[in-house]
């Protein structure tokens, strides 16, 4: 399973990098050659020891990639985030996140949507600007398709199928040692087919991975990092949140080449 | 490679903590991301437990001081003569030209309080928008206003029909459609 390119550094006795497989939709980005004519690695290949400036820079800033203006609370009506089940279905912990309940259908308050939305996508952009590995997953047959091909276009990877037990606790038999589990999970959705929560939020507690995730008013929020109360089952809602996480990534990765590209440049400049 | 996979316990990021104190793990890429942007509510397990005794709701129901007249409109006209157009955001259905009607009626104070309602409808009428009031072409429910069964709105059909049928001799055409007439009044709802 180890890449079968050369390794440009010394790895530690029994240790490989190798993305953690997921099906179908798994794309390594395509090498993007730089302003200085450089080819950037792609992440098959560890990493070398970046500036620990370039990496703590970014945290300073409270909005460094300005997730904030990808949406506004008009957006989030429009593409009506804020309806959500009928009363029967509330789920207890979901209740701080509820506006109130209209003719027994519940409304989110988009106010605290809007804050939860804006830190997760925060998450999300600089985990992807430290080129760390993230899964879709969402379990609903409907939207499928569209989660796969927003992978596809971030360069990350998805996984809409039967999850199987031991993915993530059990992934060093499944797929073999040294293989380097997600970063990242994110849920778009995070019930199964049966109404139950999905089994990769507890196995990605269980495995220390912060996840982010939508969370209707019939989810359990408590083991999600990062929850973003809203709608999960209407095609606007869908639709704006892999809008939203596919211009996040891939802000946040050109951010990157940006910057390691204006690094390389500036020590050349000072090596003459 | 040491680990701590006890979900119920604490979150992701305080065991991380307490496993790179102990320097049994090295730092995760995402550790620093989420000290410096940790989330609104620490991601801790709770037990999902279902409230005993007298439930009280917390989350408050959402009502308008035009439902009022909404509900009214509803139970007086049925839904509106034109069907919804969800698809524009904008979209004023005829309740909501009714309600805005009536508001403005109400702020202009002329008319009392009773009379608001009509009042409105007349409004509507002059601007082009016919309000059908529900029930009204029914015949069956004007003549018999008190009677709630449909046994006896049958059976005092019946009544009238063999009436009419000892009372004058009418010929086979005439009896036809009077019969159709009440058969077609028999399934309504009353």
């Amino acid at each position: 399973r180890a890449p079968s390119m050369a390794v440009p550094r010394l790895l530690r006795a029994g240790e490989r990098v190798v993305p953690f497989p997921a099906r179908p939709a798994r794309v390594t980005p395509p090498p993007a050659v730089g302003a200085s004519g450089l080819v950037l690695q792609s992440r098959l290949v560890p990493c070398k020891p970046v500036d620990d400036k370039l990496l703590s820079e970014p945290l300073s800033h409270p909005d460094f990639f300005n997730v904030k203006e990808l949406f506004s609370l008009k957006d989030l009506f429009d593409a009506r985030v804020h309806l959500g089940h009928k009363k029967g279905c509330r789920h207890r912990f979901m209740e701080p996140y509820i506006f109130g309940c209209r003719l027994d259908q519940d409304i989110i308050d988009l106010d605290q949507t809007m804050q939860h939305l804006q830190l997760a996508l925060n998450f999300t952009a600089h985990i992807a600007y430290r080129k760390g590995i993230i899964l879709f997953i969402s379990r609903k047959r409907q939207f499928c398709h569209l989660v796969e091909s927003t992978a596809r276009e971030c360069g990350e990877y998805a996984h809409t199928r039967y999850w199987q037990g031991g993915l993530l606790t059990n992934a060093h038999i499944q797929f073999g040692p040294g293989v380097r589990l997600p970063d990242l999970l994110v849920f778009l959705s995070s019930l199964n087919n049966v109404f139950e929560p999905h089994v990769a939020i507890r196995d990605a507690a269980k495995m220390n991975i912060p996840t982010v995730g939508v969370v209707d008013t019939n989810c359990n929020p408590c083991l999600i990092t990062y929850p973003i109360p809203g709608n999960d089952d209407s095609p606007t809602a869908m639709e704006l949140y892999c809008k939203l996480f596919r211009m996040t990534i891939i802000r946040a990765k050109d951010k990157r080449r940006q910057s390691e590209v204006f690094n390389e440049l500036r020590s050349k400049a000072e090596g003459n | 490679m040491a680990g701590n996979r006890m979900q119920k316990i604490g979150s992701v990021f305080s065991r991380t903590r307490n496993l790179l104190r102990i320097g049994v793990i090295k730092k995760p890429l995402w550790f620093d991301v989420y000290a410096a942007f940790p989330p609104l509510r620490e991601p801790v397990y709770r037990l999902p437990r279902p409230r005993y005794g007298k439930v009280k709701d917390v989350v408050r129901p959402i009502f308008y001081q035009e439902d009022e007249v909404r509900a009214k409109f509803y139970k007086v006209y049925g839904s509106g003569p034109r069907p919804f157009n969800l698809s524009q955001s904008n979209y004023k259905s005829t309740c909501q030209r009714f309600v805005e009607k009536f508001n403005e009626l109400k702020e202009e104070g002329k008319i009392e309080e009773e009379k608001l309602f009509e009042e409105t409808g007349k409004a509507l009428l002059a601007s082009g928008i016919i309000l059908q009031r529900r029930g009204t072409d029914k015949v069956a429910q004007e003549d018999h206003q008190g009677v709630e069964t449909r046994g006896s709105v049958l059976h005092l059909q019946l009544q009238t029909v063999l009436e009419e049928i000892q009372g004058k001799k009418k010929d086979q055409e005439e009896q036809t459609p009077e019969l159709a007439e009440t058969q077609k009044e028999n399934p309504l709802p009353s």
